[in-house]
């Protein structure tokens, strides 16, 4: 050290002694602690605290005490948890196939279109900005029988039988399904349409010099090269899918989950006890089993669907 | 292999006529180069060849066979690009491969033809691996690959060399250039490269605007181009170009001193009057030709000779001195070009005139 840095480093304080790399680590922290607390605060710390809840008998009007497992036996025991187990799957295995296919094909040839692009991309858009609420409500209206409901109504100008829909247990959870699988279709549209305007056009010229019909440049170009697409959408699909609750609860909300727990997800049980019965120890062990499974369903996802 | 007529070829895109009605006929297994500047048309002539683009008007014909209706895969050619196209979710091998998917050939045979093809370019070592892995000399070669495995009527290249560094540039010229002095086949190359198109070509056809403005073997356009494009175009560094006025004889040069024009077919009485570089060396003597003299502006040393830049009257000339003798700047230089190294053009019309 010269004379003169060792007079600076003397006079000046803890600061100025310290190096170039002491001082990048301390800005890197102080900018790091800001969302690093809001996450603990708002994030982490109810998570520990639903994994707490989970082995108590909390009830708000008597005070939380250690149960064990016994929240745990008590689901494994329910019916209606079985029950309600299988809906949630039937969303999922139902609603990320069908959704997939439908904004895929959309995109596919939207992708084709210049006549009024942007306009028929926005109105595709449309149902993924309006509130569950209302859809459901304007689904609902269709789902009537005749002479309020759409669907009745055409099915019967074909001579078909009317059908009951949301007060068939068979057929109750398709009918909820649809809106759900409609409201998310834009998004999945536009995400499939960015997709495919990033694969370069030279590949598809390069094809069809090779002689590739439109059927094996689709099988062997376009699909492939969109697999990082597909993967995004097939795990934030399958989370919504799981996580299926508004859409259900706005559509029978004088019986959510309804007819005879045909279309209850586990959201909805989750929410029904904690905020009807107020068993938050039983509703925490709930929501302990849906983490689980969406922890385990994403990470099969994305280990089947990673690059080999 | 195969010959390629273009008779009064025309595109349109909308109201925009990018190639004006052009006629072009590439001989068996001769290597043709199109050249000019962006937007001339030069590629999109080239995806006409290759059915990427509609024709507008005229006519293609491959070896005889009119292809202005036929698909792509159906014209018998293969096409490298200058993104290389080559698939990043395969195999060097399932790439080239792609070459052959319409053919008939076996399982094994097809794999054979791979492996030779990937020989042939060096590719052997690397034919298991994912084009990520490689390098972009590498991806150009199974790009080429991939065009050769089928042994088509003809390649057509679209500035294939643009995305490779300067060294690796010069050694995928000779590369190709080898490849097909080899295979012999009928090959179109689309460059904005003056040096790629004079080192390449048998024949090269300088475009501009969408017309054609001469064709011609390399050494034709360094010697006799018809106008000033091409003369500027062709040749590095650029033509010196002196604007003059004939007088009885002779022309006057703007920059001072004159030189003797002897010219059969000029119209109007001011000229340019051309100079390579090359031509223009320093010199005190020389009444025959031309002289000029100015202030030393730039010097570019490159070794083998030294590029020297002059001004004179308000305009720069670039003359060349031998490499050890490196002019000072601001000295005041004399350059000397022989009468018979000199070029003559039309002011007016930019088109060459021929010496009497």
């Amino acid at each position: 050290m010269t004379a003169v840095a060792q007079r600076e480093a003397a006079s000046g304080g803890l600061w100025s002694r310290m190096s170039l790399g002491q001082k990048q680590v301390i800005w890197a922290w102080g900018f790091l602690a800001v969302p690093l607390v809001f996450y603990v605060v708002i994030r982490f710390w109810p998570t520990f605290q639903a994994f707490y809840l989970s082995v108590t008998d909390w009830t708000i009007t008597k005070p939380a005490a250690f149960v064990g497992l016994e929240n745990y036996k008590r689901l494994a025991a329910d019916p209606l948890f079985w029950q309600v187990f299988r809906n949630t799957f039937l969303y999922l295995i139902l609603g990320t196939p069908i959704s997939l296919l439908i904004s895929f094909v959309v995109a596919y040839y939207l992708d084709r279109v210049r006549f009024m692009h942007s306009l028929i991309r926005a109105l595709y858009f449309l149902p993924f900005l309006t509130t569950a609420a209302a859809m459901a409500w304007v689904w609902r209206w269709f789902y009537q029988p005749v002479p309020i409901g759409v669907i009745n109504d055409i099915l019967a100008s074909f001579g078909i039988p009317q059908q009951p829909f949301l007060r068939s247990t068979s057929q109750a959870l398709p009918a909820v399904l649809a809106p759900a699988v409609w409201a998310g279709l834009g998004f999945q549209i536009i995400i499939f349409l960015a997709g495919l305007r990033a694969i370069p056009v030279t590949y598809y010229e390069a094809a069809r010099i090779d002689g590739l019909s439109e059927g094996a440049i689709l099988r062997k170009i376009t699909l492939p090269l969109l697999k990082p697409t597909l993967v995004f959408l097939v795990v934030f699909s399958s989370i919504g899918f799981l996580r299926i609750f508004d859409q259900v609860y706005n559509i029978n909300t004088n019986d959510p989950g309804g007819p005879l727990n045909s279309t209850k997800p586990l959201v909805l049980m989750i929410y029904q006890t904690a905020f009807s019965s107020y068993e938050m120890g039983y509703a925490a062990a709930q929501t302990v089993v849906l983490f689980l499974i969406l922890l385990v369903i994403s990470l099969v996802q994305l280990r089947l669907m990673r690059d080999r | 292999m195969a010959t390629i007529e273009l008779e009064r070829l025309v595109k349109r895109f909308g109201p925009a006529t990018v190639v004006h009605g052009i006629d072009l006929s590439i001989q068996d297994g001769e290597f043709v180069v199109l050249v000019g500047p962006s937007g001339c048309g030069k590629s999109t002539t080239l995806r006409m060849i290759a059915g990427l683009e509609e024709i507008s008007d005229g006519t293609i014909r491959i070896d005889g066979r009119v292809v202005n209706e036929l698909q792509p895969r159906d014209r018998n050619i293969a096409m490298v690009f200058q993104n290389y196209a080559i698939y990043p979710h395969v195999t060097v091998a399932e790439n080239i491969a792609f070459g052959l998917y319409r053919s008939k050939l076996s399982k094994s045979e097809k794999r054979r033809r791979v492996e030779q093809v990937a020989e042939t370019l060096g590719l052997t070592h690397l034919l298991e691996r994912r084009p990520s892995a490689l390098s972009g000399g590498q991806r150009q070669r199974v790009a080429i690959g991939r065009a050769m495995v089928r042994d088509p009527a003809a390649f057509l290249f679209d500035e294939p060399l643009s995305n490779l560094d300067a060294q690796l540039r010069t050694q995928m010229r000779i590369e190709i250039k080898r490849l097909h002095h080899r295979l012999g086949t009928t090959s179109v190359f689309v460059t904005h490269d003056q040096v790629e198109a004079m080192t390449m070509a048998d024949r090269i056809v300088v475009m501009r605007e969408g017309r054609i403005l001469q064709v011609g073997t390399p050494l034709e356009l360094y010697e006799k181009p018809v106008d000033v494009f091409t003369a500027r175009f062709i040749g590095s560094p650029t033509m010196n170009l002196l604007p003059a006025s004939l007088k009885d004889g002779g022309a006057a040069l703007a920059v001072g001193g004159s030189v003797r024009a002897p010219l059969a077919s000029a119209t109007s009485s001011e000229i340019l009057v051309g100079a390579r570089p090359h031509d223009l060396v320093p010199s005190s003597a020389g009444s025959e030709g031309l002289t000029v003299s100015g202030t030393v502006a730039v010097v570019e040393t490159l070794g083998s000779e030294t590029l020297v830049h002059i001004e004179s009257a308000g305009q720069t000339i670039i003359g060349s001195a031998p490499g050890r003798q490196i002019p000072r700047i601001g000295e005041h230089l004399t350059l000397h070009a022989p009468a018979e190294k000199l070029y003559y053009f039309d002011k007016a019309t930019e088109k060459a005139l021929t010496a009497r």
